[in-house]
Order: structure tokens, then C-alpha cells, then sequence
């Protein structure tokens, strides 16, 4: 797992093995649910990167919701993208849409608050 | 009355598409052209992306000028200001015939601008933007009409609207994944309540983004409870206006504000099943009118197939509850695109 970047994740076991590393580190993971058919999430992908450079204490995860089927059904993904923002394996806070300045100003908080 | 300010009054677009081979891609259709490419048409109209959601049916973007909806075989613009709406449709069309799909039908509407002189050619008049749009369709698009439906409250409260359709009606219900049932309706609300008016505009030094300050503007206003059950895009902008996407289902709704006395100006557009129970139009309007209490508003309803004379005669009572007396109602038929009922109201406390 990189630092500085955003990480795909394509099976479920290396999705729980992110879930774990972020927890053990105690940082702020930031989840993209996202589809390589959604346009939406490509608007965003770019900024979604350089936040990725920038905030090298936050672990940025892409989760695809056609190869993880499961995971986007277990975090009720209904439309996308979504940014799940988790702390010690807990959902803290989440954006729903490709909202540049929401998403950016929800890491700061979570972040300010650790 | 301003000499000149921010035109609130919409330039509406929506492109149907068919292509021979639906259920390739999944079905996604349109929604597989890339960001990139959507991106340099709105770039060509002198508008930006500003937030975007999609869900199973369809993408949803709120631009700097309004709004986009990306359905698999249909793309709806509305954009406001002095936006050259009309130069997307080439590119468009293009990249649709890209992927395999041809144009079947166009669509444009628009109300009466409130600064006319402003406007950019070929928006100068009705009869030279009828002109640029049928330079820019297929011959195939032989059905073509265009009207401009009036009302007596005076000739600067019109309805125009421009449809030109491939009368292949197989192909057209074929392509449509709402049934013919399925009808649009368009406000247009002019003196809003001052009230509503000032929480449209950004407080100094708030520290909000505009992402935030647009969720304050939904809940404050009264906005949020017009659909409480759609995922909503909304955006303040600075040092006002304010827009919004809602998404339900396969349904979108989208309401766009420009605050300023002398100006004012709000729209509320949604989509909706005629026969669906929940999809009540006249609950709806009233709804809007009581968010924003306007001096005057206009209904424009079109659907594919007829519109029974209780929807409208259903609308105009409601909005009478509301003390919104309705001053003209016209129907025309615009063919292999449908009916369109339109309606004014001035409210009896102005």
C-alpha cells in the first residue's frame, strides 16, 4: 500500500488487509466507491489524486463496485461516487457525489480531530 | 427594473438517441461517453462541472450554468445565462455517432428572457435559434414544428418550444425506458418572496464551501422537503444563486435560483409517471409555490402521449389554494413528440 496515492483494491481479501493496515496505523482511510463506467468518478478522479499527493497521513482506497460486489452491497452504496471516510475501522463520515470542495473540507475535519 | 443582471430564464435541450444494438455495454448507452469528451462540449457552451452523481439509471451533473442529465439514450441540458446552449448539439450528436448511436429526436424549450438584448446570437430571437437548430439536425428528423405558445398576461411571458422527431414510433418507444406515460414539467417563477429571496445569498466570512453552504440553502429554504427521498447535489454559489440535483430512482429533479430584486428568478424541473400514484404533479407545485411564493409562475407540461384535461384543470386549483390565479392555459401538439400543456399564474398578493 502506497503512500501519497490512491490504492485499488480487487479482492476481498485485499480490501480486509487495507481495512487492517489502516486500523493498525490509526490514520484516516478514505474508501472511493467508484466504477470504470461512471463518469461522474472520472470528473473527480483527478483532484481525488492530487488530495492523495498531499495528505500522505490519509490512506486513499478505490474500491470498484462491479469486482466487489459484496463490499458495495455491505456499505449500501446506492450511487456513486461515494467517499466512505473510516477511523479504527469505524465509519466516521461519508460524501455522496463528486463534491470537491465537501470531500476536501471532510478529510480536514477528520483529520483535525485526531 | 434592472437595466441589465443575471438572466434566470433557461435554454433547454434534450436529445433522444437510438442505437441498433441496446443491450450491448449494459445498457449504459450514452453514459459510457467519456468524461472527457462531455467535459469539451460544456467547455464549447461556456460551462464547467461543479458536482456529479450517477446512480443505476442515469448520471447527473450541476454545471456553473445549471444542469445535465446523461440517461443511456438521452441527454437533457438546461443551461442559464448567456450560454450558447445550442453549439452542443453538433458535437454531441457526433460523439454519439461514435458510438453507434443516431439521433431520433431534439427537443428545445425556453420561457421569455428577461434581458433579451443581452443574449448572444442565435439566441437574439426565436426564428434565428429555429434556424441554427435545424442547420445542425439529420434530414431523417423529418417531423418538426416549432411554437410559441402565449399568454394573456403579456407577450413577455411565452412558452417556446422547437421538436423535431424520426416518426419511427417502434424505434422511438423501443429506445424510451419510461413508458409513453412518462411527463416533464418546466417552472418558471419570477418576483420570488424576498424572504426566500435573501437565503440565497452567501453570508461573508462563512467558511463554508459552496458544497456546504448549498445543503444549508436546501434545508433552510424548504427545498429539501419538496422530494425528501431523492439523493440531492446541491451548490451556493458566490455572492449568490444557488442550484440543485435531485436524483430518485431513475427520476431527476433540479431547481435553479437567481436572488436579486428586479430580477428574481427560480426553476423547478421533474419528471414523472402519470399513472404512478406517487408522482402527484399538483402536490409537487404546490410545494414549489410555497417555497418560493412567487408574483408570477409558469407551468409548462409535456408528455409523449395525450394530457388528460383533470391534470390541468387539477393544477390550476391547487395553486388557486395557494392564492396563484391562473391567467392562461394553452395546449398544443407537437408531432411524434408529444403534448404540451401550458399554463400562467400571477399571485393575487402582488
Amino acid at each position: 500500500m502506497a503512500e501519497g496515492q490512491v490504492n485499488g483494491c480487487h479482492t476481498v481479501e485485499a480490501w480486509s488487509d487495507q481495512l487492517q493496515k489502516a486500523n493498525d496505523a490509526k490514520k484516516l482511510m478514505v474508501v472511493d466507491f467508484t466504477a470504470s463506467w461512471c463518469a461522474p468518478c472520472r470528473f473527480i478522479a483527478p483532484f481525488l489524486a492530487e488530495l492523495a499527493k498531499k495528505l500522505p497521513d490519509v490512506i486513499f482506497v478505490k474500491v470498484d463496485v462491479d469486482e466487489l460486489k459484496s463490499v458495495a452491497a455491505d456499505w449500501a452504496v446506492e450511487a456513486m461516487p461515494t467517499f466512505m471516510l473510516l477511523k479504527e475501522g469505524k465509519i466516521v463520515d461519508k460524501v455522496v457525489g463528486a463534491k470537491k470542495d465537501e470531500l476536501q473540507q471532510t478529510i480536514a475535519k477528520h483529520l483535525a480531530s485526531a | 427594473m434592472a437595466v441589465s443582471g443575471f438572466e434566470g430564464f433557461e435554454k433547454r435541450l434534450e436529445l433522444h438517441f437510438f442505437g441498433d444494438d441496446p443491450v450491448r455495454d449494459n445498457n449504459m448507452g450514452l453514459r459510457l461517453l467519456e468524461f472527457e469528451s462531455l467535459d469539451e462540449v460544456l467547455h464549447a457552451v461556456q460551462c464547467t462541472v461543479v458536482s456529479a452523481l450517477g446512480n443505476q439509471y442515469l448520471d447527473a451533473y450541476v454545471l456553473s450554468e445549471s444542469s445535465l442529465f446523461v440517461y443511456p439514450t438521452k441527454i437533457i441540458i438546461k443551461t442559464c445565462g448567456t450560454t450558447q446552449l445550442l453549439k452542443s448539439i453538433r458535437p454531441l450528436v457526433r460523439l454519439a455517432n461514435l458510438m453507434g448511436f443516431d439521433l431520433v429526436g431534439c427537443k428545445y424549450t425556453r420561457g421569455s428572457f428577461i434581458f433579451p438584448l443581452s443574449q448572444p446570437f442565435p439566441h437574439t430571437s426565436f426564428k434565428e435559434e429555429v434556424i441554427y437548430i435545424e442547420n445542425c439536425l439529420p434530414a431523417c428528423l423529418a417531423y418538426r414544428k416549432a411554437s410559441i405558445m402565449l399568454s394573456k398576461l403579456s407577450p413577455s411571458h411565452a412558452w417556446h418550444v422547437f421538436t423535431a422527431s424520426d416518426h419511427d414510433d417502434h424505434r422511438l418507444s423501443a429506445l424510451d425506458c419510461l413508458s409513453s406515460s412518462s411527463y416533464t414539467v418546466e417552472v418558471c417563477m419570477t418576483e420570488l418572496d424576498r424572504t426566500l429571496a435573501n437565503k440565497i445569498f452567501r453570508r461573508p466570512g462563512d467558511g463554508k464551501s459552496g458544497d456546504a453552504a448549498g445543503r444549508e440553502m436546501t434545508e433552510i429554504t424548504g427545498i429539501g422537503g419538496i422530494n425528501p427521498n431523492a439523493l440531492i447535489c446541491d451548490f451556493a454559489f458566490d455572492p449568490c444563486g444557488y442550484s440543485m440535483n435531485g436524483m430518485h430512482g431513475d427520476k431527476y429533479s433540479t431547481i435553479h435560483v437567481t436572488p436579486e430584486e428586479g430580477y428574481s428568478y427560480a426553476s423547478f424541473e421533474c419528471v414523472g409517471s402519470m399513472y404512478n400514484r406517487e408522482d402527484d404533479v399538483v402536490e409537487v407545485l404546490k410545494k414549489v409555490a410555497q417555497v418560493f411564493r412567487p408574483g408570477a409562475m409558469s407551468v409548462a407540461i409535456s408528455c409523449r402521449s395525450s394530457i388528460p384535461r383533470d391534470v390541468w384543470t387539477r393544477v390550476t386549483n391547487g395553486l388557486e389554494t395557494l392564492g396563484l390565479t391562473c391567467r392562461s392555459c394553452t395546449m398544443d401538439y407537437f408531432p411524434a413528440a408529444g403534448t404540451i400543456v401550458f399554463q400562467t399564474f400571477t399571485s393575487r398578493g402582488k
